[in-house]
């Protein structure tokens, strides 16, 4: 089963990746795995090192935003064709 | 090629570099590398063909280290920035000193929350320092204002001396196998107990390489009702401390700097402990070259009056000519010089971002 994850601007840039990539996942936290495994840089600017999703990216499934804690649960299916878009608050001064 | 003065400039917004003759009588800027992204701290490596690394503190994305080969004409990212291990539970929050070890290869980083690493190749990969970074201690380790970092890494051989804030003083004799905190005479005004055996809110350790046995210390002081306890220096490897704050207007400040060819002549820049800015409005760099012992104000080039400014614990350096000349970035944006030792100020650059830290190499 593949699923899309979209990549905002400017985590394109910080991470080297394209603005959209496929992998087989069947939910939220294989998606991440995935991506830890592929494409650690971009894993990394979306995780810590514990894991958990870094303050300022948000989720979403499709249009659904997926609450954070959430996102590692392993129930939290994902179906074929779904996209996973990664979104970045770039804020501050 | 003639020698040149190059110096790191992190900022809240990247990483400058200015460049000019030994003179120092006009300085190119270029820059910003790793744009929008805060710098806590560079060093200029010179064991061999000269690199300088900085860190890219990413507060939406993480944290990067930033290398050139080329003294800052262009810079790319290693392979890897330190990480904590799988498991240990803490995440990489900051990256505050990348000093060089002994090899050409080798460097030793100190990052938030409070932890060293180590690399053997050029800060490709890294490799937690277990020994501090998970010491009895270090969960009691508090953050202070600017976050629990680990600031300073001063090394003599295998002798590492650690500055963590709030932390304390932390010392090696074995190349870093083991540590243990060494804050005798270190004092703390923001817990009961006036003199802990660690968790001290030091600013910064300095030392000067021909005379290892003694270390200057800024550490917070500004406390009413223990004085004194800010500005001090070791005699015996960091054994013990003593206050060398008689004669300042304040014994609150971060930065301490000692002079590249005098171990004896250290600069310091007191300022008001409630707002972390100038006395009085009027920038003074104060100097002592009898280690401490009595102090000099040198202000010549500074406002008189009216200026605010906050200088932070690495914006403060000095460059390695026969005359050196101190530089000192400020939290308003302006890079000054202090020519002569500091004896005649200049602003060089009066609106560059938010200065985090300062370095100069003479290569």
């Amino acid at each position: 089963m593949t699923i899309a994850v979209r990549i905002p601007e400017a985590l394109r840039a910080y991470s080297g990746v394209a603005g959209e990539i496929c992998l087989p996942a069947n939910s939220v936290s294989a998606a991440l795995d995935a991506l830890r495994e592929h494409y650690p840089d971009l894993y990394g600017s979306i995780c810590d090192e514990t894991g958990a999703i870094r303050r300022h990216i948000n989720l979403f499934v499709n249009r659904e935003l997926i609450a954070r804690q959430d996102c590692r649960c392993a129930n939290f299916k994902l179906n074929s064709g779904d996209v996973l878009t990664i979104w970045t608050a770039v804020s501050g001064g | 090629m003639a020698e040149r003065v190059v110096l790191t400039v992190g900022t809240k917004k990247g990483l400058f570099v200015a460049e000019a003759g030994t003179s120092r009588r006009k300085f190119s800027l270029r820059g910003p590398f790793g744009s929008g992204v805060s710098v806590y701290s560079a060093t200029i490596d010179q064991r061999s063909s000269p690199r300088i690394y900085a860190s890219s503190c990413n507060a939406f994305f993480g944290m990067k280290v930033l290398v050139s080969t080329d003294l800052g004409k262009k810079f790319k990212t290693t392979k890897s920035a330190p990480a904590f291990p799988e498991g240990d539970g803490r995440a990489l929050a900051n990256i505050w000193s990348i000093e060089p070890g002994d090899n050409k290869k080798e460097l030793w980083c100190g990052v938030e929350p409070a932890a060293l690493f180590h690399s053997d190749d050029y800060g490709n990969s890294w490799e937690m320092v277990s020994s501090i970074s998970n010491h009895p201690h270090s969960r009691q380790w508090h953050p202070g204002a600017g976050g629990l970092c680990m600031h300073t890494i001063v090394r003599d051989g295998n002798r590492i001396h650690l500055g963590i804030s709030t932390g304390g003083h932390y010392v090696s004799e074995d190349g870093g196998a083991s540590f243990h905190a060494s804050n005798n005479g270190v004092g703390a005004g923001f817990v009961p107990d006036p003199y802990p055996e660690f968790g001290q809110c030091v600013h910064k350790i300095a030392r000067h390489p021909d005379r290892p046995q003694r270390l200057y210390m800024q550490n917070h002081g500004g406390w009413e009702d223990r004085p004194g306890i800010g500005v001090l220096r070791s005699d015996d490897q960091g054994r013990s401390w003593t206050s060398i704050a008689d004669g300042l207007p304040s014994d609150f400040g971060f930065p301490i700097v000692v002079h590249p060819q005098k171990p004896d002549t250290v600069y310091v820049v007191p300022l008001e402990p409630s707002t972390r800015t100038c006395p009085g409005g009027a920038p003074a760099v104060w100097r002592s070259e009898n280690g401490g012992d009595s102090w000099k104000r040198r202000t010549a080039g500074f406002p008189k009056k009216d200026s605010f400014f906050t200088v932070l614990r690495d914006a403060m350096t000095i460059d390695e000519t026969k005359s050196p000349a101190l530089y000192l970035g400020t939290t308003t944006g302006q890079l000054w010089i202090g020519r002569d030792g500091g004896e005649q100020w200049e602003c060089l650059y009066d609106s560059l971002p938010p200065i985090n830290c300062v370095k100069a190499a003479v290569v």
